[in-house]
């Protein structure tokens, strides 16, 4: 903004100037790049103590407004735009538009300009937009998307490759046995036609050549080499495979390592939500890329410049001419693998949509049979299996033409060995033998062409799923553990919010400047329509997630500041979702205490209620719960959640809508224990049913993300304000229902 | 239905404020601004507009604009294009792929634009038939009303897109 301020070009001072406006007065700006009907431009809007000053175009339409008249600016945010609007004597207007790119910008301008308006002199760090760090470290350039915090620029293709090899280096012993290996095999494969080309038709088979007769010999040589050949083979993969095994099991480690590390909100973001889809087939992509991919490249650089050499020197002519179609191959295969890559990804996507189509439709099931929607499903199946199908027929059709056209292309080399080299015999200026190596040769050397045409597009493929690994590996968690964390080993449990500000999306914020104070021992209910920042609230204060503005203190310290560990263990969570591992019920009540004895976890499965379902369930504690705990029932599965906290003995209890699925009188039973355990200690309850919350000592009404009313039951019901609304409209609902 | 409040011609009468805000007067209540919401932006574009007040609360539903006179379309075609601000590609002069991006030069009825996407299926999505609608970082959108009317050259850039 500053920047924007102090680059302002003549034409748009010049229109400052009928104002009476300088360039020093101004303290905030933005620019947008819309005029109001669409078109591309650029506007500014300039502000100083008096006023504010939105130039359209080169001054095409100029407004000015004295601060003093402007009851409010705000943003508005439209489908992929945005409009900046000044309410006058309570009529909004427009100033200006612009899209989601300036949006930033925009807003900060709406957020400075109260704080003028208000009085206060803007500093420095006003002007900073409250943001992660949006540029990279290390080249300096933006990252393209701040939550991935990868820079592009830094994503060289071949430092990915040097940092994939960097796994290699541990192996150094099987690395080396494996290239003395591939060397040899390499020298034997080019031996081999040799033997049975030039030495067995030459020397053997001719009368006077120097092994004339020896067929024993010759057989038995050319048998050992062969076995020779194929005992290398085995023992080089063997080692291959424990080696490329060895270097992706230590990857997938790393990667998993990392995963436990990131932050919610990396999960949550819908474009790395993709990288982690396919985690386990880059990885598999990287397994080929060493187990065949590397080693097969080697061998056959070695091979063809082995095969190539010996050619020329039995007969240079020859192989030059032989060589002739190679470039014109090689030209037709590289023009037709992206139109196959093209088709190929086609297949690819139309099969993956097909698999979600099954998976859907089976994770559904309940719901299908539910409404009777067979048919329906099989149709759908049918749609996307048919065109499938049609894309398939299609790759495979152009796969068995081109292929074999372009092997004929290929054979054309033999067919000018077969004709020059049968002349050359004829003539004797080539031995029949070297005709028949020249042969073996020549099919050796064209096999591979293949596999290197596409050697790039495989190249930058496995690249490409290891930048995607690397990039995991490389995110820095947002929430991170201070430096210096304090370790808070008994924490009070007072609470205090100030200025709270968080949004989980760029400009869509949840909770807006939420104040507060908890006392250690208070029971907070917190009541609000869905969608209000409750549960978000929660999260905050188990720092899933960093605050964008203010500060939450827990004892009067910095949550920022505290240890992770002391955090986590002091803080009981019960989330709205409950999610139980695949696992015991035992295990997964003593998730957060691995160490609990069974009385402890008998004991928590008490206070929530859950002891006596366990006790009629066959294997009691030890049944095993599969993913989500598909077995048990909704109340089932939240008594455990319910557990699972009680047992950490926590400081700060926060229950998010902990016993909403319960009946009544269960509810109350869970209460009443939970009231026990409760007491000296900071709950945070939260919940839609209020009856639930009639013992909290205060009450947060949370609107939009915003504190609207705080106080104890009796002093909300005199307000007659949103709480006093909430308990009248659950009353009546009751009332009808005859409860 | 007797859920759904419909504005008719009739009862519903529409005007532009002199702010630029399209206002209107319904059952005797006036609403100085009010939002046009569509309710299936894709496959219904003109039926089915939900219009609310200032808090988003709901007036009433249009539902088809064409019931209503000439003039009247004509702010509601504005009001819409305003809000569902999507710019028709036109013409493409280049795209250049790097490091999971691509880097778009196009040529749209607002004029001419530069912007990124990010690789990913989501940002390049087959709407309907020949439809493309197209996602950039920044979150603003663009559209390909029917991309088999593109020039032989603009076509050849996205082919292997499709
Ligand atoms: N991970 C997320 N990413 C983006 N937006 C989110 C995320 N989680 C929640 N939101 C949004 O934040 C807002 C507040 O959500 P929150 O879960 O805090 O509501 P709540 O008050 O707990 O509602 P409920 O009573 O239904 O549980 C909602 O509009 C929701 O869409
Ligand atoms: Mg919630």
């Amino acid at each position: 903004m500053l920047e924007l301020i102090q680059g302002l070009s003549d034409s748009i001072l010049n229109n400052l100037k009928l104002y009476q406006v300088n360039q020093n007065d101004i303290i905030i700006a933005a620019k947008g790049d819309l005029d109001l009907s669409g078109y591309c431009s650029t506007s500014y809007v300039l502000g100083t103590k008096e006023a504010l000053i939105t130039i359209i175009g080169d001054g095409d339409k100029v407004t000015y407004l004295e601060n003093k008249d402007i009851e409010k600016l705000s943003c508005e945010q439209l489908v992929s735009t945005g409009l900046l609007i000044a309410t006058v004597e309570g009529v909004d207007y427009i100033l200006c538009q612009f899209t989601n790119s300036c949006l930033r910008e925009f807003s900060l301008l709406c957020r400075l300009f109260e704080k003028i308006k208000q009085g206060q002199v803007l500093e420095e760090k006003d002007y900073k937009m409250h943001e992660l760090p949006l540029t990279c470290p290390k080249c300096g350039s933006f990252y393209e998307d701040p939550v991935r915090k990868i820079c592009p620029k830094c994503f060289d293709k071949r430092k990915i490759f040097f940092r994939v090899l960097s796994y290699v280096p541990k192996y150094k012993f099987h690395i080396t046995i494996m290239l003395i290996l591939m060397l040899i095999s390499s020298a034997l494969n080019v031996f081999i036609p040799y033997l049975t080309g030039n030495i067995f038709y030459d020397e053997v088979l001719k009368q006077g050549g120097s092994l004339f007769g020896k067929i024993a010999f010759i057989v038995i040589s050319i048998a050992l080499v062969k076995l020779l050949a194929t005992i290398i083979s085995i023992l080089y993969g063997r080692i291959n495979s424990t080696f490329s095994s060895k270097v992706i099991y230590d990857l997938k480690t790393e990667i998993f390592n990392a995963l436990q590390k990131l932050s919610l909100s990396f999960f949550n973001s819908k474009q790395t939500g993709t990288l982690m889809n396919n985690v386990n087939g880059d990885a598999m992509n990287l397994q080929y890329f060493f187990h065949d991919g590397v080693p097969y490249f080697i061998v056959n650089i070695i091979q063809f410049i082995g095969i190539f050499t010996v050619m020329m020197i039995i007969n240079w002519k020859l192989t030059l001419l032989a060589l002739i179609p190679i470039p014109l191959v090689t030209y037709a295969l590289r023009k037709l693998f992206p139109v196959l890559g093209v088709l190929y990804s086609r297949m690819f996507r139309q099969n993956s949509s097909l698999n979600s189509i099954i998976s859907d439709s089976i994770n559904g099931s309940r719901v299908v049979k539910a409404f009777g929607r067979e048919e329906a499903e099989i149709k759908r199946f049918s749609v996307v299996n048919r065109k499938n199908y049609e894309v398939n027929v299609n790759v495979n059709r152009i796969n068995q033409t081109v292929f074999p056209l372009i092997y004929f292309f290929m054979g054309t080399s033999s067919l000018i060995i077969w004709s020059v080299g049968s002349w050359l015999v004829v003539n004797d200026q080539l031995t029949f033998g070297s005709l028949i190596s020249f042969t073996g040769y020549i099919g050796m050397l064209l096999g591979p062409l293949e596999f290197m045409t596409r050697i790039t597009d495989w190249w930058s493929n496995c690249m490409n799923s290891a930048s995607r690994i690397f990039e995991i590996l490389d995110t820095v968690p947002e929430v991170e553990e201070h430096k210096d964390a304090i370790k808070l080993p008994n924490i009070k449990g007072d609470i205090t919010f100030k200025n709270v500000n968080f949004e989980y999306e760029p400009n869509k914020p949840i909770l807006k400047d939420i104040n507060f104070e908890i006392k250690a021992g208070e029971m907070i209910g917190v009541v609000g329509h869905t969608g209000a920042g409750k549960s978000t609230l929660a999260n905050l204060i188990c720092r899933l997630y960093d605050v964008k503005e203010g500060q939450i203190l827990i004892d009067g310290v910095d949550i920022r500041e505290i240890s992770l560990q002391s955090l986590h263990t002091q803080i009981g969570f019960v989330l709205q979702e409950t999610y139980l591992f695949m696992g015991s019920i035992a295990e997964n009540i003593a998730y957060a205490k691995p160490n609990a004895t069974r009385e402890e976890i008998i004991e928590a499965a008490k206070i929530a209620n859950a002891h006596d379902f366990i006790m009629k369930l066959p294997e009691g504690y030890d049944t095993i719960i599969g993913v989500r705990g598909q077995s048990l029932s909704g109340g089932e599965k939240q008594r455990i959640a319910i557990a699972r906290a009680v047992l950490l003995n926590p400081r700060i209890l926060i229950l998010d809508e902990a016993t909403a699925s319960l009946d009544t009188e269960t509810e109350k039973q869970i209460q009443e224990a939970l009231e026990r355990l409760v007491k000296g200690r900071t709950t945070i309850s939260i919940a839609h049913r209020l009856s639930t919350l009639r013992n909290a000592d205060r009450l947060f009404v949370l609107e939009n993300g915003q504190i609207k009313e705080s106080g104890t039951h009796e002093e909300l019901m005199k307000l007659k304000g949103n709480y006093f609304n909430l308990v009248k409209k659950q009353n009546e609902a009751l009332r009808l229902r005859g409860v | 239905m007797s859920e759904i409040t419909y504005l008719k011609p009739k009862n519903a009468k529409f005007f532009r404020n002199n702010n630029g805000f399209l206002g209107l007067k319904f059952n005797d209540v006036e609403y100085s601004r009010v939002n046009l919401i569509k309710a299936f932006p894709f496959s219904y574009e003109n039926k089915f507009i939900s219009v609310r007040d200032k808090e988003q609360n709901e007036i009433g539903i249009i539902e088809d604009i064409s019931l209503f006179p000439e003039e009247v379309q004509k702010l509601f075609t504005e009001e819409i294009e305003r809000r569902y601000y999507l710019p028709k590609i036109t013409k493409i002069y280049s795209i250049k792929d790097e490091f999971g991006y691509s880097n778009w030069e196009v040529e749209t009825n607002y004029g001419r634009r530069k912007f990124t996407i990010r690789r990913d299926p989501n940002n390049f999505v087959n709407i309907k038939a020949n439809m493309i609608l197209i996602i950039d970082v920044d979150g603003n959108r663009y559209e390909i009303p029917d991309y088999t009317k593109l020039d032989k050259k603009s076509f050849k850039k996205i082919e292997l897109l499709l």
